[in-house]
């Protein structure tokens, strides 16, 4: 083997070993199980979302519409959860709304961190001008309460479509990994093997790319799964307010056309079942992140005691 | 002194911040698609109102010098007609700015000293069931999708058990009898008040306890703690007098930096309860495209959060001697 | 009678590998006015054993075993209300001021008068500020620095503000851990003189932590040396400074540059602590020791005495010297 792909099974190694260590810390965290075994379960109704549209047209959950029902009914053999205003299977939309709920949180919360991690290691490592004007600018948006800026944008350029409010729930839901990322920046940047590395004449994009951005990664990735946890909510918040994707079902969505139409006093089988699965995909991915977080601080773990 | 010379300087920077908000919300305005003056000037308004209109906001002028205008106007609290109500905007916003301030400002106050005070309860019995219980119903509230939480409130409590009018902020009948008295019409907002503060209480309490909670085992691990009790100070005295104001300043940190989560929960809240203040209008104002409304209100919720960033970093100026020097 | 009695004393904490014995066997006594020097590298329950004193162990932390006399009266045998009296009002202790010892949200004024209150109930406002500011100008801090917070003193003054705060009862045992670690050299050496000077003005008896063998050496009438748990060598300074019994005090002494005028080549104590929840079943210094014999590792050492008031646990302690 290659000396140089010897270095790189030996780092697979120790990710590897990492990944256990963590995983040791986590199996021990009962909420960390719970928020696990619901995300287990959201996902396979994610999964089993294509499946009521291929067992009848009816169950299409956005324009099947099953002709022998006009108004919302209860539930049935037919419809499980019972049906809409229009006659739609509410099962079936609220299996669609979980492939979209991850959609929108993974891939916002992707993007947010992503961005924020960039921001935060380039402060951290640059200092001086540079660090202060994205601080600046990161206090600044960090103010601005990300659902109206949605609405104000929605009220501009009209009817947004789910990536787009992907987009722009990215860009408003970063500042707060940045200054995390920032402050472990400037711990690593003064620790013995970076100045080493310095000194031996490693480029700024090496330190930064080999060096830092490893070590920053893990706390990216815990900061990723509060995020997903905000943006499910602001997704679901504006598709509640009326300012959706009208063209894909979203739990916050079925909310809204339970209010709208007026259908909340006498309807519950309709009202309670998109609301709970917001609150506990929203809890899933928490719980999920404390554990994580226990994993990445020692600080937080149970005290196990120690000679003082 | 010190603390004084602290708040100048924050108001300077927050001055700043809503300057530069100010003029992004300008330039988006003139980038989005369409035509701008069609945003600020009601197409349907009579063609001759319409034109004293336009040179009143300066919308016949070159963009710099629109630019101009719209700092001159917003100074001097000018910022058009909404569409939809033909009334300067500057009105409609003085009227459902009190109604906003007051829903906000007592969830928020009562959100906080309530977490404060269950977060340092719960610290004191961890591991014990009361810890348990109040951290579970912490999770659970912080986790809960806020519009759905009201309509169940809405559904129990004033469906079913008919304890508090369904939504609104006032009922006619008491506020159109001119004998009522101050009296009867603050019960009357109270009553309607109950379940809209309730929802947003119950959204923000959980973050508030879990953060005290937290921030309190840590602060009993420190040194003065140590001390207090060496000096033979009783329990109750180490814990309210020594340990709580420092376990309370992240707390204050935690108000700052969910204010923005808070003003989301704000507008969602008063849309589902029919509460007239800003965040509905704004909700209101974008679904039927009244441009000047919505971007006055837009404006007016930055302002309010940049202001209650401010109070909370005065408080922490207050609490943690610290911070002024 | 002496003032202090603590007899085979023993403190354990209890650990995710089980009950870690932090102070073990530990035995002596201290009139009143005199003074105690606790020596030992960190990690040796020198710490723990003063924390014991005032019964301020972390939670997880259990008076095994002994008994601790202050006074005439058994302090493990009190209880919690009993003990707030002696804390402090009896018994008074001096931290770090590196240590955040200060609580950083009061004033530094109040926080000594807060002692002063809890333990002189009866005390007028006018009362308490009159012992505040007299405690103030026994320790040389102006007056005027009263109403300040702690980060606005310097670390010197943070030390005497907090020597001021011990003495605010008129304690007859102050317990200082390590009140000069973090100061630099001429503010440490004026904290160690103004220690020596109110505690002969006031004749309080002092015990005094510290790693540094050298820093005791100056305050203390009596030096304990620590090692793994175990007092091993305790006698009157001149004679453990002049004569010392126990191998590590000798490496303690030759790890010291200038002590005594001697100029001795600098010798690291090569090794280190052994595991506290893996300890040899004989003498805990047995693996570091360069006198070390066969048996030692696995026979409880026993006491050689050199003196009616030194004493060393190392059987080899006479033949050695």
């Amino acid at each position: 083997m290659s000396p140089d792909g010897r270095h790189r099974s030996l780092r697979r190694r120790r990710w590897l070993e990492r990944f256990l260590d963590g995983w040791a810390i986590y199996r021990r965290n009962p909420l960390g199980w719970i928020g696990l075994g619901l995300l287990a379960l959201f996902a396979l109704m994610a999964a089993a979302s294509f499946v009521p549209p291929l067992i009848d047209p009816m169950y299409h959950p956005m324009a099947g519409v099953d002709p022998e029902i006009t108004s919302s009914m209860g539930p049935s053999l037919r419809h499980w959860l019972g049906t809409d205003f229009m006659g739609r299977d509410i099962f079936s939309q609220l299996l669609a709304g979980a492939r979209v709920a991850f959609l929108v949180g993974i891939s916002a919360a992707f993007m947010s961190v992503a961005v924020g991690t960039a921001v935060g290691i380039t402060s951290g490592y640059l200092g001086g001008l540079a660090d202060t004007l994205l601080m600046r600018l990161a206090d600044m948006v960090m103010v601005m309460p990300a659902l109206l800026v949605v609405l104000i944008l929605a009220a501009l350029f009209g009817q947004l479509n789910i990536w787009t409010v992907v987009l722009i729930i990215a860009l408003f839901r970063w500042p707060g990994v940045a200054r995390v990322i920032r402050a472990q920046t400037l711990t690593l940047k003064h620790r013995p093997f970076i100045e080493a590395v310095r000194v031996a004449g490693a480029s700024h994009r090496r330190i930064l790319l080999r060096h830092i951005l490893p070590n920053v990664l893990p706390l990216s990735f815990l900061y990723m799964t509060f995020r997903v946890t905000s943006a499910i909510m602001i997704e679901a918040g504006l598709a509640f307010l009326g300012f959706g994707d009208s063209t894909t079902v979203s739990w916050g969505m079925m909310l809204q056309w339970v209010w709208k139409t007026g259908h909340m006093f006498k309807a519950p089988y309709w009202l309670l079942p998109p609301g709970l699965c917001i609150s506990l995909i929203t809890l899933a991915f928490y719980l999920l992140g404390q554990a994580m977080e226990e994993v990445l601080d020692p600080r937080l773990r149970k005290e196990e005691g120690g000679v003082g | 002194m010190g603390l004084w010379r602290y708040a100048a300087r924050r108001l300077v920077q927050i001055a700043g911040l809503f300057y530069v908000i100010l003029t992004v919300l300008f330039i988006v305005f003139r980038l989005a698609p369409g035509d701008p003056v069609e945003r600020m000037v009601d197409p349907s308004m009579d063609p001759e109102d319409a034109e004293v209109l336009m040179a009143q906001l300066g919308l016949d002028r070159p963009v710099g010098v629109q630019y101009l205008y719209y700092l001159k106007n917003f100074v001097s609290g000018d910022m058009g007609i909404s569409f939809h109500y033909g009334e300067p905007v500057a009105e409609i916003i003085a009227d459902r700015l009190p109604n906003t301030v007051l829903l906000f400002t007592s969830s928020t106050i009562l959100a906080a000293v309530v977490g404060v005070l269950l977060g340092k309860r719960a610290s004191w019995s961890k591991g014990r069931s009361t810890d348990t219980v109040l951290t579970f119903s912490a999770l659970a509230t912080h986790t809960v999708f806020l519009p759905w939480l009201a309509l169940l409130l809405i559904w129990l409590f004033a469906y079913r058990l008919g304890w508090f009018p369904i939504t609104g902020m006032v009922s006619e009948d008491v506020w159109l009898d001119p004998g009522a008295t101050w009296w009867t019409r603050a019960v009357d907002v109270a009553h309607h008040m109950v379940l809209p503060l309730a929802s947003l209480f119950l959204i923000q309490f959980g973050t508030f306890l879990l953060v005290m909670r937290s921030s309190m085992l840590e602060t009993l691990k420190e040194d003065y703690i140590l001390t207090a009790r060496a000096k033979g100070l009783p329990e109750r005295v180490i814990r309210n007098h020594h340990a709580a104001p420092n376990a309370a300043l992240p707390v204050l940190t935690t108000i700052g930096l969910s204010l923005a989560f808070s003003i989301n929960g704000g507008a969602i809240t008063e849309t589902v309860f029919t509460w007239p203040g800003i965040g509905r209008e704004l909700v209101l104002a974008v679904s039927q495209n009244d441009y000047p409304l919505a971007q006055a209100s837009f404006l007016l919720i930055a302002a309010v959060v940049l202001l209650a960033n401010l109070v909370v970093d005065l408080l922490y100026a207050v609490l943690d001697p610290r911070i002024r020097y | 009678m002496p003032l202090v009695v603590v007899d085979g004393l023993t403190v354990g904490y209890w650990t995710a590998g089980g009950m870690a014995p932090a102070v073990e066997d530990v035995s002596f006594t201290l009139e009143k006015g005199e003074s105690l020097g606790l020596v030992g590298e960190s990690g040796c329950g020198k710490t723990t054993l003063g924390k014991a004193l005032l019964r301020l162990l972390p939670p997880n932390g259990r008076v095994l075993a002994g008994e601790i006399r202050f006074d005439g009266e058994d302090l493990l045998a009190k209880t919690e209300a009993e003990m707030r009296e002696v804390r402090w009002g009896k018994i008074a202790m001096i931290f770090q001021a590196a240590m955040n010892a200060l609580n950083p949200v009061h004033r530094v004024g109040d926080q000594i008068a807060e002692a002063v209150r809890a333990h002189g109930p009866g005390l007028g406002r006018d009362a308490v500020r009159e012992r505040v500011l007299e405690l103030f100008r026994l320790v040389g801090i102006p007056e005027q620095r009263l109403r300040d917070y702690p980060h606005q003193y310097s670390g010197g003054m943070k030390q005497r503000a907090i020597i001021a705060m011990a003495l605010a009862c008129r304690p007859k045992l102050v317990i200082a851990d390590e009140p000069t670690t973090a100061l630099d050299v001429i503010v440490q050496a004026q904290i160690l003189d103004e220690i020596q000077r109110l505690q002969r003005k006031l004749g309080v008896s002092l015990v005094f932590i510290s790693h540094d063998i050298a820093v005791v050496a100056d305050v203390c009438h009596w030096i304990g040396v620590m090692y793994a748990g175990h007092l091993v060598e305790h006698g009157p300074r001149d004679e453990v400074l002049g004569d010392p019994g126990h191998p590590y005090t000798r490496a303690l002494l030759a790890s010291y540059p200038t002590l005594a005028g001697l100029r001795r080549a600098l010798e690291p104590i090569p090794g280190e602590l052994p595991n506290l929840l893996d300890m040899p079943p004989g003498c805990r210094f047995s693996g570091r020791c360069s006198r070390s014999r066969p048996e030692c590792r696995d026979r409880k050492p026993g006491w050689s005495v050199l003196s009616p008031s030194h004493r060393v646990l190392c059987p080899w302690a006479k033949e050695d010297r």
